[in-house]
């Protein structure tokens, strides 16, 4: 299986920034400087424990252009299965780990001649280096923040330190409530981004749409959690022809060449699309970095290098 | 450049024994974003007599591009460094950089980030010390916008024309690409490109000469050879042309370096190898027409062949 490339760091510092709240910095064990990165961006970091590896994804909270070191914020949280809870109470200063290069799939857009920030808790965190980048070319941008209430509320202080005219804070304790009806204020042209909850972000993103807002001025982040490879054998049946088994260790490109079909590829690891097959009949479960989400619910192709079948047969068109 | 390395090492494109376009990118095993050869000092002499002399047609910037600029500074600097201590070095105190370029015996300092710290635009300065012609393809939004380019050993197509274009208006004269949808399936991939993960492939193409600066605006001076070709003269005439390209995600601006090292091999040379002889006549008798003409071997493809097929009798009484 495919193994992305990371960078190996060491905890530098742990600072208790709220009850709930760690900011750990992370700095490079080789001595060579970390990459910049861009608002919005974050990283996926791996840790080791005996159980197992857990991966997690943090936005970036440090300056973009800082190469000395990175800094991520890590809320404890409720019903952590261990990712959270291992950086809150297992993480040393000294502690070695992986992470990966810095990704962004939260970026700012261009085109937006205004940008508004929603952020609950602790999905600030990713507003951080965007309103960074943001002060630097001179666009304007407007943060709103939810919280339970002033001393919960992560990187306050600096926020209102820094952007003053900008922020907005709504705390719940003191019975003040974002609410989505601001969204009907903005000037025609304005950019949304919306972090937080699972809830708050779906009731911000429906509001918008009903508002009228451009599809591609709504913009949210959500890290979804590393899909762990389920390796079961199955048969694909190719749909003018023979019916091929493919077995628990090989891919279906593979188990196709063994079998002297024919079947175009170029990178084998799920990411430049050049083994793309239509499927005919049969559930795909799909492990590439190549098809959206649209695209991999549709069920009609499959990215035959890396992803496999949840039933127990595949109907797949070779020409 | 005319190939003067060792055969062994030439890019050679070919894979089966038919050709069409596809995505044939692969993860690079060498991350680096830029090669030195053997002909680097005669390649740096001549892209800087063509940068100066016609600047409009080897540069072109938007306003906009400077910070992504500076980040291919940074970048081709790295890898310089890295892969070529012996030849270049930095030295770097805070912003203050000091560049040395051993081969040619110059040592540049300058203010990272800081524009005026150079004489010219960074992508110009940088791109002075490099054989590789560098493209900024600036993420907008959904989009790849071209925004920024030093190209000097273009392919039969113009950085002046292109400039600002998005990655699909780019390729839109590419026969097939969108009716096929390879176009969109090329964006998606490259939108997916992640820091850390660089890519490569190679494209080839012919060419009745050995100009390195092919490009649109001038292609009245050497387009005139391709009439000249016959079976007699393609071995020295005709020449496969490789680019090496290579993708790079730049994780500041979030956008993509795409690098371009041309290489040129002479068809007498090709031919010494025979697999490789008999793989291209056979992916040349089999192109496409619409390839074919894209490509601008039409009206010599058939002298071409000819000479291919001489090779290989040849070869078979030997
Ligand atoms: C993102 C950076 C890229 C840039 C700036 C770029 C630019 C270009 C340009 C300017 C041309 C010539 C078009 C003309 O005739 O005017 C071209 C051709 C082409 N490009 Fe790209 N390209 C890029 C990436 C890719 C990638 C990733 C692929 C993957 C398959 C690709 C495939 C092709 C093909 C197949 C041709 C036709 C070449 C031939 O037949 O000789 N390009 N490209
Ligand atoms: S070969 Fe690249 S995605 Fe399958």
């Amino acid at each position: 299986m495919y193994i992305e490339p990371t960078l190996f760091v060491r905890v530098s510092s742990i600072e208790k920034i709220t009850k709930q709240v760690k900011k750990f910095t992370l700095f490079p064990e080789t001595g060579k400087e970390l990459p910049r990165f861009s608002g919005g961006a974050h990283i996926s970091t791996y840790l080791k424990i005996p159980s197992g590896l857990i991966v997690r994804q943090y936005s970036l909270v440090s300056h973009p252009d800082k190469r000395s070191n990175y800094e991520i914020a890590v809320r404890l949280s409720e019903n952590s299965k261990g990712g959270s809870l291992h950086w809150h109470q297992g993480m040393k200063v000294g502690d070695r780990l992986q992470i990966s290069y810095p990704k962004n799939h939260f970026s700012l857009s261009f085109k937006a001649r205004h940008h508004v920030f929603y952020a609950a808790g602790i999905g600030i965190t990713p507003f951080l280096s965007m309103m960074q980048d943001i002060s630097t070319n001179r666009q304007t941008f407007e943060l709103h923040y939810a919280s339970k209430s002033e001393e919960s509320c992560v990187f306050h202080s600096y926020i209102k330190k820094h952007y003053p005219n900008q922020s907005h804070f709504y705390f719940s304790d003191q019975h003040q409530r974002l609410q989505t009806t601001s969204l009907a204020n903005h000037p025609i042209g304005t950019h949304v981004y919306f972090c937080g909850p699972e809830g708050f972000i779906e009731q911000f993103r429906t509001a918008s749409i009903e508002l009228g807002y451009p599809i591609l001025s709504i913009h949210s982040e959500r890290f979804s959690p590393p899909k762990p490879i389920v390796l079961k054998a199955f048969q694909v049946k190719i749909h003018n022809g023979i019916t091929i088994n493919v077995s628990k260790t090989e891919t279906i490109l593979e188990a196709l060449h063994k079998h002297g079909i024919i079947a175009p590829y170029s990178c084998q690891i799920g990411r430049c699309g050049t083994c793309e097959l239509p499927v005919l009949k049969g559930r795909v479960d799909h492990y590439d970095s190549f098809l959206s989400d649209e695209q991999k619910e549709a069920n009609n192709c499959i990215i035959p290098c890396v992803s496999r079948a949840k039933s127990d047969k595949l109907v797949i068109e070779i020409k | 450049m005319k190939w003067t390395g060792d055969l062994a090492h030439f890019p050679y494109p070919f894979k089966g024994s038919t050709y069409r376009y596809s995505n044939n990118s692969i993860p690079m095993k060498q991350p680096y974003c830029i090669e030195v050869t053997s002909s680097y000092k005669k390649e740096m002499l001549f892209k800087r007599k063509l940068l100066s002399d016609h600047p409009e047609r080897c540069y072109q910037s938007l306003p906009h591009s400077i910070t992504g600029q500076w980040e291919i500074v940074e970048i081709v600097i790295d890898h310089l460094v890295s892969q070529y201590p012996q030849d270049f070095s930095i030295e770097q105190e805070n912003n203050r950089w000091i560049f040395t370029n051993k081969i040619l015996d110059e040592k540049k300092e300058f203010i990272f980030g800081e524009k005026n710290s150079l004489p010219c635009e960074p992508l110009f300065f940088i791109s002075q010390h490099v054989q590789e012609d560098l493209i900024y393809m600036r993420q907008r939004d959904d989009n790849l916008y071209l925004d920024a380019g030093q190209l000097c050993f273009p392919a039969n197509w113009s950085l002046a024309f292109n400039i600002g274009m998005k990655f699909k208006s780019i390729h839109h004269p590419i026969p097939g690409f969108k009716e096929e949808g390879l176009d969109q399936r090329i964006l998606q991939f490259l939108m997916r490109l992640e820091a850390g993960t660089p890519w490569e492939r190679l494209n080839w193409s012919l060419m009745a000469g050995d100009r390195l600066d092919t490009s649109l605006e001038t292609f009245n001076q050497w387009g005139r050879l391709r009439k000249q070709v016959t079976s007699e003269n393609a071995g020295e005439l005709v020449h496969i042309r490789v680019e090496v390209q290579k993708l790079f995600r730049l994780p500041r601006t979030n956008s993509i370096l795409f690098s371009i090292h041309t290489h040129l091999l002479a068809l007498e040379q090709l031919a010494t190898n025979i697999e490789w002889l008999q793989q291209f006549y056979e992916i040349l008798s089999e192109l496409p027409d619409h390839i074919v003409e894209y490509k601008g071997i039409s009206t010599y493809k058939k002298a071409v062949l000819k000479y291919l097929e001489k090779q290989l009798q040849q070869v078979k009484t030997l």
